[in-house]
């Protein structure tokens, strides 16, 4: 197939994802067009790209999720390709067939594979056939309460009953003992009916302390995959990731080795093309098993493109171009340790609640190591009906203890005033032994995490600091001045500056 | 001849005191909250939005950012956000004089988001702690609880409606000694 190459590309997203996209097609040459709901006008993604496309009203149902307004808006522009970023449509298989069908090229993986992998029993059972490990358990779905209860005698308590078509923690239960396991079948085939429209439901080994290990993979479609190293994801709360790293500090080479290699012969099993992650879930005893794969670039990417000097977005725009793997496997190393930081407009003292509002102000770190994907500018108004994420800081250095102070550096040079945001859960979390040694799990965040007493105490000179720096604000607001006259250092050139880097996240 | 002003300040439920003080286009910042009166050194920077602060050798910097109207300021100090009100002492001394019973009947926004469901009427009863109005912000309900028991006097907003922080939903009349 003789390779082609993109002159223009829609990026079907918005927020950090789509400003990522749109910066990897403009680094290559490829003009962008950007689509966008009536709320985000001014959005950072629509601001950045060369053309750009309203489709639809605010929420997500009536733009960014309708397929034929985002194939119409790739015609009329004179778009070749679809990215889809991660969310919205990126994994929805109609969706890639109605591009394809438009005569467009979908950036990522045919419906096909998409699929097989987003049903989790159907995944389950192509990964039992390409001899790729799984969690213990049933290969079809269950409806019969005795079947259950026959099968966790065989695997043993604790088990899992999970919603075939199940996702972000929704539709799963742990089940302790036989006499739980009617009830709990009942429930969690009506919240999959209700959740997922498909109310099967399996049963597979509950694994106690586990940890969060995937793999970056990407193919060329015809065969051809190579790994790109793991990524370790355990910190996560409401079942959602908030910081990722890569290496896993839990990995040893060999079984870093075997994982990467179960990454790739799950992807080879379906022909898999672009980028891609299999998710497994390591046991305290050293044995991994298949969870999922998803198909779509993922959030903490980053972290990968850092650790092994890639970048996966062209990766994808070459796969998807006919050109084939821009590396060999052996042109692939990790080298150093990076962490992803999640920056999400959501109050840590309250649940992790989501907060809106226009972001006041934005100071961003720089300096050695640091890099910031960003949805969103100084003066932006974060809307109410979408993904409270903002943007997303990425750390790298040598090693992983460096890596740590490079992080608590940079997230005390990070300043945002609006929506109330997760940044000091961030350098919490850097603080706490589970995470400086590398032992925490999944349960990371419900088992150490104290929502009423998390915050570090002020010492006097910081109190000082505050009091004074307040009523000098409060003094200067009052009197109508923007500062206070008499006041020193400051301008406008500062502002500029500061201005600059909350638009383009320069990092 | 120097302008004095007299401010006070909470910070993490902690009550503190300053005084800025200017003469011509000289301003000075005392902080009053021990014997003696400590001053700072300080510089206004990124247009007034923050102020540098030095205290002997040892430099902070202040990102500081109003929200609303209430003299409630957000700071942020080394990465860590801090939730301030200042006012200045005359309005601190009106404001106790109005009574501490004002507010805490007073349901408002601390999120903007959307009614989607107000539980209670005007006039009806309602016991500490009962829900009485449900705002949606980015697809997550939140339940708003009375914080004291009473009658309901108003609801100044209806389902469907958008509201900002600060905004009132609903007002309950304390019961007397409740």
């Amino acid at each position: 197939m003789a390779a082609k190459r993109f002159k223009k590309v829609l990026v079907a997203n918005r927020g950090e994802i789509a400003v990522r996209v749109i910066q990897g097609l403009r680094e290559m040459g490829i003009a962008s067009v950007a689509v966008h709901s009536d709320v985000d006008r001014t959005a950072l993604h629509v601001l950045m790209a060369d053309e750009a496309v309203a489709i639809g009203p605010a929420p997500a149902g009536e733009s960014y999720l309708v397929g034929e307004r985002i194939v119409a808006a790739a015609l009329d522009t004179g778009a070749e390709a679809i990215h889809p970023g991660y969310g919205f449509l990126s994994e929805n298989a109609d969706f890639a067939d109605a591009v394809e069908q438009a005569g467009l090229v979908f950036i990522g993986p045919t419906a096909r594979s998409m699929r097989l992998m987003g049903d989790k029993l159907s995944a389950r059972r192509h990964m039992i056939a390409a001899g790729v490990p799984v969690v213990p358990g049933t290969e079809d779905a269950v409806t019969d309460p005795d079947e259950a209860v026959a099968v966790a005698g065989r695997i043993g308590y604790p088990v899992l009953l999970k919603a075939s078509a199940g996702g972000g923690g929704k539709g799963m239960r742990v089940v302790r003992s036989a006499g739980e396991m009617a009830a709990a079948l009942r429930q969690t085939r009506g919240e999959a009916g209700a959740s997922f429209a498909d109310d099967a439901v399996f049963v597979e080994k509950y694994i106690e302390d586990p940890k969060h290990i995937e793999v970056q993979v990407v193919g060329d479609g015809r065969g051809e995959v190579v790994h790109l190293f793991e990524r370790e994801c355990s910190v996560q709360r409401r079942h959602q990731k908030v910081i990722e790293e890569s290496p896993s500090p839990s990995l040893t080479p060999d079984l870093r080795a075997r994982i990467c290699a179960a990454a790739v012969q799950t992807a080879r099993a379906v022909d898999y093309r672009g980028a891609g992650t299999v998710e497994f879930i390591l046991a305290p005893d050293g044995s991994f098993h298949f969870l999922e794969m998803n198909t779509r670039l993922q959030v903490e990417h980053p972290v990968t493109e850092l650790v092994t000097g890639t970048d996966l977005v062209r990766a994808q725009v070459l796969v998807a171009q006919g050109d084939g793997l821009p590396w060999r496997q052996d042109e692939l190393a990790q080298r150093g340790w990076a962490m992803e930081f999640r920056l999400y407009a959501e109050d840590p003292s309250r649940g992790f609640v989501p907060s809106i509002g226009r972001i006041e102000s934005l100071t961003v770190p720089l300096g050695p190591g640091v890099r910031l994907d960003t949805g969103v500018y100084e003066g932006f108004d974060v809307p109410i009906h979408y993904d409270p994420l903002l943007a997303k800081l990425i750390v790298w250095a040598e090693d992983r203890d460096r890596c740590i102070a490079r992080a608590r550096r940079a997230l005390g040079e990070f300043v945002l005033h609006g929506p109330v945001h997760n940044l000091p859960f961030h350098r919490w979390a850097l603080d706490q032994p589970a995470f400086r040694d590398g032992s925490y799990t999944t349960h990371f965040v419900a088992d150490s995490f104290d929502q009423h007493a998390w915050l570090p105490e002020l010492d006097e000179d910081a109190r000082t600091a505050l009091i004074a720096a307040a009523a000098l604000y409060e003094a200067g607001r009052r009197s109508g001045h923007e500062s206070p006259p008499g006041s020193r250092g400051g301008g406008a050139s500062n502002w500029r500056l500061s201005a600059l880097r909350s638009m383009t996240g320069n990092g | 001849m120097w302008m004095k002003k007299r401010y006070v300040l909470d910070l993490d439920g902690l009550q503190h005191h300053a005084v800025v003080a200017r003469r011509g286009d000289e301003t000075t910042v005392q902080v009053t909250d021990g014997a003696e009166p400590v001053s700072v050194d300080y510089a206004f920077v990124l247009g007034g939005r923050a102020v540098s602060v030095r205290i002997g050798a040892r430099q902070q910097l202040v990102h500081l950012a109003a929200v609303g109207d209430g003299g409630k300021v957000a700071a942020t100090l080394d990465g860590r956000p801090v939730r301030l009100t200042v006012m200045d002492e005359l309005r601190a001394q009106a404001l106790q004089s109005l009574g501490a019973a004002a507010g805490s009947g007073t349901i408002a926004a601390d999120i903007p988001g959307l009614v989607v469901e107000i539980r209670v009427a005007v006039g009806q009863q309602v016991r500490l702690g009962e829900p009485v109005i449900v705002v949606e912000a980015m697809k997550m309900q939140n339940e708003l609880c009375a914080a004291v028991g009473g009658t309901v006097a108003a609801i100044p907003v209806r389902t469907g409606q958008t509201v900002n922080p600060g905004d009132v939903l609903v007002v309950i009349e304390p019961e007397p000694g409740a």
